[in-house]
């Protein structure tokens, strides 16, 4: 058995409520960015010295189904910081009410992400057509 | 009514790795989970270990992952939990066997507060107590009442990553010196906070302050021990 009692699956499995689940979300918002950063560098880098497979990474990065979960990914690690900045400023104040400030942040992201995900489509849509 | 527990079993001695067994008892749905545990080791398996010593929410020894969650057995009811409840060891920490671990990173992390009154000021002309106003005594009242259960620390994922990061626990304790008025440790203290395992491994998950049995606001008295080091100012 693993030394500490621990592995990334008990991690996961670990029940820690609502604050948890923007806290794993966060970072597989971080780690979307960053794959995201990685493609558009490495498409852009092998399109200028010419090699094929850079239009190939852009096609995949500029494809819509590609935009929309990037998005959700995206908007959440901004939102969910701004949320995390805020109460840090004022722990005395507001952390006690971070239970709100989640359910807040929620309203939030569903508007925006939602507005982005309706755009995108709307844009694609008209796009084809 | 009918419980049945799934429990953790780990023997040093036999077992490569651990496993789970599952035991029905009799209980009320008002008996605790620590009650289930001793009606398990009563009647049903001897050797089942777990730490308990008040059984009264006050010692801090049985904390443990009760359907997935980080609670203290004695402080839990199995109306809140249901009939089918499953017992494992916290995490983060070695397990010595069934559901005991191994505490000691926990009290390492712990003593590297200084949780002690650090004052040698001489004390006052009537040589009695060095007084303290209501309002003061206010400002850490909360984190006095921390058991050392280990609920907060072992549910953290920054913990689970090392037990090198000196964890929430030891954080609360450090709040209740660093803002009592009486104490003249807080520059020691912020010194050590601000080392690579103090409050910065913080990244507010927020676990901690769910799972306190102390109803402590953790992650709050985290945040002020961030606000104490960017400003410098305990207030
Ligand atoms: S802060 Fe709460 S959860 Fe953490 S050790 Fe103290 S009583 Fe237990
Ligand atoms: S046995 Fe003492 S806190 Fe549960």
């Amino acid at each position: 058995m693993s030394d500490r009692n621990v592995s990334l699956s008990s991690a996961l499995k670990y029940k820690g409520q609502g604050p948890y689940l923007t806290f794993i979300l966060h970072r597989i918002g971080g780690s979307m960015i960053a794959i995201f950063v990685t493609l558009h560098i490495l498409g852009t880098f092998f399109e200028m010295i010419g090699w094929q497979i850079g239009d190939l990474i852009t096609d995949i990065y500029i494809s819509p189904p590609f935009q929309i979960v990037f998005m959700f990914g995206m908007l959440f690690h901004i939102i969910n910081g701004m949320r995390i900045t805020i109460l840090d400023l004022f722990p005395t104040k507001l952390i006690p009410y971070h239970r709100q400030a989640i359910v807040i942040e929620w309203i939030i992201f569903i508007l925006v992400y939602g507005f982005a995900v309706v755009t995108t489509i709307t844009t694609t849509i008209a796009r084809m057509s | 009514m009918e419980v049945t527990i799934k429990i953790f079993r780990y023997n040093p001695e036999k077992d490569q790795r651990g496993h789970y067994e599952t035991y029905t008892v009799e209980a009320s749905e008002n008996d605790r989970v620590l009650d289930v545990l001793e009606l398990v080791k009563g009647h049903k398996d001897g050797t089942l270990s777990f730490r308990r010593s008040c059984a009264h929410g006050v010692c801090g020894s049985d904390a443990m992952r009760i359907n997935g969650r980080n609670m203290l057995a004695c402080k839990t009811l199995i109306r809140d939990v249901g009939a089918n409840i499953t017992v494992e060891p916290i995490m983060g920490l070695k397990v010595a066997k069934d559901l005991i671990v191994d505490m000691n990173p926990f009290f390492d992390n712990y003593k590297k507060m200084l949780p002690y009154l650090i004052n040698d000021n001489p004390l006052p002309a009537d040589g009695k107590e060095r007084l303290q106003s209501p309002e003061q005594r206010a400002r850490f009242d909360e984190s006095t009442k921390c058991i050392l259960c280990a609920a907060c620390t072992t549910s953290c994922p920054s913990f689970w990553a090392s037990d090198e990061y000196y964890g929430p626990a030891a954080l609360v304790t450090a709040h209740r010196f660093i803002f009592d008025s009486r104490d003249e440790g807080a520059e020691q203290r912020l010194h050590v906070l601000s080392e690579t395992n103090g409050t910065a491994r913080c990244h507010t998950a927020y676990n901690c302050t769910e799972a306190c049995p102390r109803d402590i606001q953790i992650t709050k008295a985290i945040g002020e021990l961030k606000m104490a080091m960017v400003t410098g100012k305990i207030d």
